[in-house]
């Protein structure tokens, strides 16, 4: 573990209301599984994940803050907002309130945090109503090349018909979340934490939306959420001081405040 | 001072008259809030600052709001401004600083909750924070202090609601300058305790690796006190908190190395020399601590290694040790103490300042010989017996405890103690038999005392695992162990230093015609009878008496984890004279200590409760007769008594020495003490209530005998076993099922098919059916057919055959009518009719 090396920290946040499965994407992410009964999430979770973008050949080091969802811990919650660079905004498709509360929780972020914040609608729970395969099919207009370095996906094996049992009915469709994504400017992706589909790609785009705000030099560095890992290739050879592992996210983290 | 006067004497007039400071105040308050002039503002916000300190209710009822106005006004574009009144309202709100009465202490909280009333200020004042100057930002943080020590919970809910501010006191941590970031540390510390969300939030921000970049720079654990403060602020960030410790995991690479070890080491390599020996102050012992006690709350296994090699091997001092050690305990997988490690030796006369470096052996060879003989063999610059020496062996006995709770362990120690040869004499198990088969002598040290309570603790530790009635048990194996030193029953001291060389086996062979006692067993019973017939000649000498209540004591705990549940051995100790040895100190009434006295009944009660062997030359009958002489009643109270004592409710899981006693003190030191552990504690609590019954229980009821107990715990182990295996199947089983649910689905294509040809193949089939029932049906009408013929010709047999004999008949007719009619008939056939 210490021995890995990347180019860039990139914190996420990821909000919206409760038991949309913010946590079960997390998790998704990092371990490969699907909490079958998570626990609603008190105050907050760490989760971290090392991601490769081949393309501009630079490996990321996802930070993801799991917030709890319910209004009580809302004023916690918010202090996440200002750190982070990326933001995954999830609800539920069998839930239209939680889609209809998508509109507060963005301008909560668009407030408190970093004008530059990326953020991503995420869709979550399509497995419960059995698209996938329209899904997966459809990924490919969905303008995200596919990692190269991540071939198999285990989205196929999600798509079988096994384990698909209860049916529920869809209150969100896709073309309207698209069309309010694009109205507010926000990314957009429809995924499902059960079956894994689609969870690596939002992930993903957030990652590769913000490294092109970077390259255009929108964040300076040691902003909020976002810190160049020097990444040196031996950050330990044994040095008389061997406390240099310390040093390995180097960038001075300046106070940055207005 | 001359704003001061100037203000005075605009106030005061032309006229004398009298002043009283309430008017002052309040006059100067007025002019502070409602002054157009800056000028004006300042010189009565400095007027105020000069009497805050005598006149702090005054100040503070009158003047408190205009302050808080000039936090946002004033004092961000005037440098003295802020300073002034953010010193004044320190003042005001300080509560430790003020002549403490009660009445101050009320002024200075009533101060603190009007400043924090409005979550505005508190918001303003962590903003000063940014300010470039040294003393706004001093101020601020001082006074945020003040606020945080009376107000705690209130300026944390006041954080939380805003989330801008804690970059800004993360930023304090790194301060370069000293006073600054003291104060930041402070505050920092404030705010996380006891709030997770807090400490949450700020591991988001970065603090943890701020704060281990300010270690790195002050120079790791040599960087005194503002390492000790970041490393305190880490562990707070820590503590109790799931989600920094998630964050703090990926960070863990950072902590060896703090204590110069290698963040990953493979077990062949040998741990560095100068992690292994280094310079030890004490600002650096306490530094490390704290970085020992992070990594134990967060448990990583891959910081096993560097716990033991810091508690066993390095030459950190005894309380670091003590803290490592314990805290391996915490971990749920055993240390590795087979791996071999490298151990190092003060040189004498060097106070600590050179070191020789031994051969390498294994962990737990070392840790024995740590708990037999204490640190480096006793050469420690420390006493031996003093309380950081015996801390430090009694965690190395509970660590050696927890090790050898695997029966393998347990059996590869006392197998080593079987070998003579292969073993090395410096071996865990060596050092263990040689030291148990040590007679104490008279008179006895303390250390001499302490060496044998503490071998004859690590030897229980041996028989500590599950039960177990095999022929390879622990037990077993032990009861075969002969004595080492059978010389020893010469009277001879045979007390052997561990630096000292191992005894010759060729003493064993001199021995006399006494019959010196062939197993360890016997041996013991024998050293416990000598060692009470030692303790009954003492006479005055107090301490001497209580070291041997303590090795008498320390056997009697060995005896009575060993005999329970081991029928052979209590008929070994049986035959060796065991009765006699207790019976005398169970009935006497005076001059004998509780503990020994109890534990004797306790081994009593074990012994007969366990007395099963068949063929023994002490029956249960026997030791009846005793029990009914002596009392049952009698004996449980004796047994009861154990429990009341101090010195079995004073021993905890974490440590086992006592408070100092007021008799031990030798050579002017207070020495401290151990006299039981916690397995034995808990082995006592454990089994008190069935020795209690048992000792009431009649001779000849066959009542849950050890046996029955030993078969019933196998087949429950066995059962387990079979059920986890099932379960492992199931689980195999199952996973088989769904990746052929897979396979079907896969294969429904082709299912698809098959089942045509199954259809096929059931069509062909049933048209052959049909065709062979045809057949059958003609075959069955050609055998009836066939049957009716044969019928048929049956009748007719008989038909004929009744014809026939119609014709004989006539033809005898005829033959008489011819004989009659005298015709010649035929010879044969007359001679045949006469024959009838």
């Amino acid at each position: 573990m210490s021995t890995l090396t990347w180019d860039y920290v990139l914190k996420f946040v990821l909000i919206g209301d409760a038991a949309v499965g913010k946590s079960s994407l997390l998790v998704r992410l990092t371990d490969e599984r699907f909490l079958t009964n998570p626990d609603a999430t008190l105050g907050v979770e760490f989760g971290s994940k090392l991601i490769h973008i081949p393309d501009e050949d630079k490996t990321i080091k996802l930070q993801c803050w799991d917030t709890a969802g319910t209004e009580y811990f809302r004023s916690i919650t918010r202090s996440y907002y200002r750190g982070a660079a990326g933001a995954l905004l999830v609800y539920d498709v069998t839930n239209r309130a939680s889609f209809e509360h998508a509109e507060d929780w963005l301008k909560d972020v668009r407030d408190h945090a970093d004008p530059n914040l990326t953020c991503i609608l995420v869709a979550n729970k399509v497995d419960l109503v059995g698209d996938e395969e329209e899904l997966a099919s459809a990924r490919a207009s969905l303008d995200v090349p596919a990692p190269a370095g991540d071939a198999p996906r285990k989205s196929g094996e999600g798509a079988s018909t096994i384990g698909r049992r209860s049916k529920k009915k869809r209150e969100v469709g896709r073309e309207e979340a698209e069309r309010w994504a694009k109205e507010h400017n926000v990314l957009f992706i429809e995924a499902s934490a059960k079956t894994g589909v689609n969870v690596n790609e939002a992930f993903d785009q957030a990652a590769r939306d913000i490294l092109r705000k970077i390259k255009q030099g929108v964040y300076d560095d040691g902003s909020s959420g976002v810190k160049s890992g020097k990444s040196p290739a031996n950050p330990r050879k044994p040095a008389p001081n061997p406390n240099n592992t310390l040093t390995l996210e180097s960038t001075k983290q300046s106070s940055g405040c207005c | 001072m001359e704003f001061l006067n100037q203000t005075y004497f605009a106030l005061r007039g032309p006229t004398e008259t009298t002043q009283n400071p309430h008017d002052t105040v309040s006059r100067l308050a007025d002019r502070l809030a409602q002054s157009t002039q800056l000028e004006d503002r300042r010189a009565a916000l400095f007027a105020l600052r000069g009497l805050s300190r005598d006149y702090r209710a005054e100040v503070g009822a009158s003047a408190l709001d205009a302050f808080l106005v000039v936090i946002d006004g004033d004092a961000l574009v005037d440098q003295e401004v802020a300073k002034a009144v953010l010193q004044t309202l320190n003042t005001l709100c300080e509560v430790d600083g003020a002549e403490s009465g009660p009445e101050q202490r009320e002024i200075g909280l009533r101060n603190t909750d009007k400043v924090l009333q409005d979550p505005l200020h508190t918001r303003k004042l962590f903003g000063l924070l940014n300010d470039a100057s040294f003393y706004t930002k001093y101020g601020a943080l001082q006074l945020l202090n003040t606020l945080a020590t009376n107000r705690r919970s209130v300026v944390q809910g006041h954080f939380l609601n805003a989330p801008e501010i804690s970059p800004t006191v993360i930023a304090m941590l790194e301060e370069k300058r000293d006073m600054i970031r003291n104060e930041g540390l402070q505050l920092f510390q404030a705010l996380i305790a006891q709030n997770t969300d807090i400490q949450t939030v700020f591991a988001f921000g970065g603090a943890f690796e701020s704060l281990l970049r300010i270690i790195a720079q002050e120079g790791g654990v040599e960087g005194g006190l503002t390492s000790y403060s970041c490393l305190i602020a880490i562990e707070g960030l820590l503590r109790y908190n799931s989600s920094t410790q998630t964050y703090f995991r990926e960070l863990l690479p950072s902590l060896p190395p703090l204590l110069l070890f290698p963040p990953s080491i493979t077990p062949e390599q040998e741990s560095p020399q100068e992690f292994s020996l280094q310079f030890w102050d004490e600002a650096k012992t306490k530094n490390s601590s704290l970085v020992v006690g992070i990594i134990g709350t967060m448990k990583a296994p891959e910081h096993i290694r560097l716990l033991m090699e810091l508690g066993i091997a390095s030459n950190a001092p005894p309380f670091l040790k003590t803290q490592a050690l314990s805290l391996l305990a915490g971990y749920n997988q055993a240390p590795p103490l087979f791996q071999v490690i490298t151990p190092y030796h003060p040189v004498a006369d060097t106070n600590g300042e050179e070191w020789d470096r031994l051969e390498p052996c294994r962990a737990v060879d070392l840790l024995v010989s740590i708990s037999v003989d204490g640190e480096y063999s006793g050469m420690a610059l420390t006493p031996p017996t003093g309380k950081e020496s015996m801390e430090y062996r009694g965690v190395a006995l509970s660590t050696f405890d927890n090790f050898a709770k695997d029966e393998e362990v347990a059996t590869d120690i006392l197998n080593g103690m079987l070998s003579t040869t292969q073993t090395p004499p410096t071996s865990a198990s060596k050092l263990l038999l040689t030291s148990i088969s040590t007679l104490p002598t008279s008179p006895l040290s303390s250390i001499a005392a302490v060496k044998l309570q503490y071998t004859c603790l690590l030897f229980a530790s041996l028989f500590h695992g599950p039960p177990n009635h095999s022929s390879t048990s622990p037990k077993a194996i032990a009861r075969g162990l002969g004595s080492l030193s059978a010389t020893s029953t010469d009277g001879g001291n045979f007390f052997v230093p561990a630096d000292g060389g191992p005894p010759t086996d060729a003493k064993v062979a001199d021995e006399d015609d006494d019959e010196p006692p062939s197993s360890l067993l016997q041996l013991l019973t024998e050293h416990l009878s000598l060692s009470m017939l030692a303790r009954s000649k003492v006479g005055d000498d107090v301490i001497e008496a209580r070291l041997w209540d303590k090795v008498i004591v320390s056997y009697l705990v060995l005896l009575c984890t060993w005999l329970w549940e081991d029928p052979k051995g209590v008929r070994i100790f049986l035959e060796g004279g065991g009765v006699g040895v207790l019976v005398e100190p169970i009935s006497q009434t005076s001059g004998i200590d509780v503990l020994v006295q109890g534990l004797c009944a306790l081994l009593f009660g074990i012994c007969y409760h366990f007395n099963r062997e068949p063929g023994g030359e002490i029956t249960r009958k026997t030791l009846h007769a005793i029990i009914t002489r002596l009392g049952v009643d009698h004996l449980i109270a004796r047994m009861a008594r154990v429990k009341d004592d101090d010195r079995f409710r004073h021993v905890s899981p974490e440590s086992i020495v006592l408070p100092f006693h007021p008799s031990m003190i030798s050579n002017g030191i207070p020495e401290a003490e151990i006299w039981l552990d916690w397995a034995f504690v808990e082995f006592w609590k454990g089994n008190y209530y069935t020795v209690q019954k048992g000792v009431s229980t009649d001779p000849d009821s066959q009542a849950p005998g050890p046996g029955d107990a030993a078969e019933l715990q196998m087949v429950i182990a066995s059962l387990r076993d079979v059920i986890r295996k099932q379960a492992d199947e199931l689980q195999a089983a199952r996973a088989e099922s769904t990746g052929l649910k897979v396979k079907a689905n896969a294969n429904k294509a082709g299912d698809a098919d098959l089942q045509k040809k199954l259809d096929a193949l059931t069509l062909e089939r049933e048209t052959e059916r049909e065709a062979l029932q045809k057949e059958i049906s003609v075959l069955s009408t050609q055998i009836s057919e066939l049957q009716e013929k044969k019928k048929e010709q049956e009748k007719e047999q008989e038909d004929l055959l009744v014809f026939l004999e119609e014709m004989s008949e006539k033809r005898k007719r005829d033959k008489a009518t011819m004989r009659t009619a005298g015709l010649e008939v035929s010879e044969d056939e007359g001679g045949d009719e006469e024959d009838d």
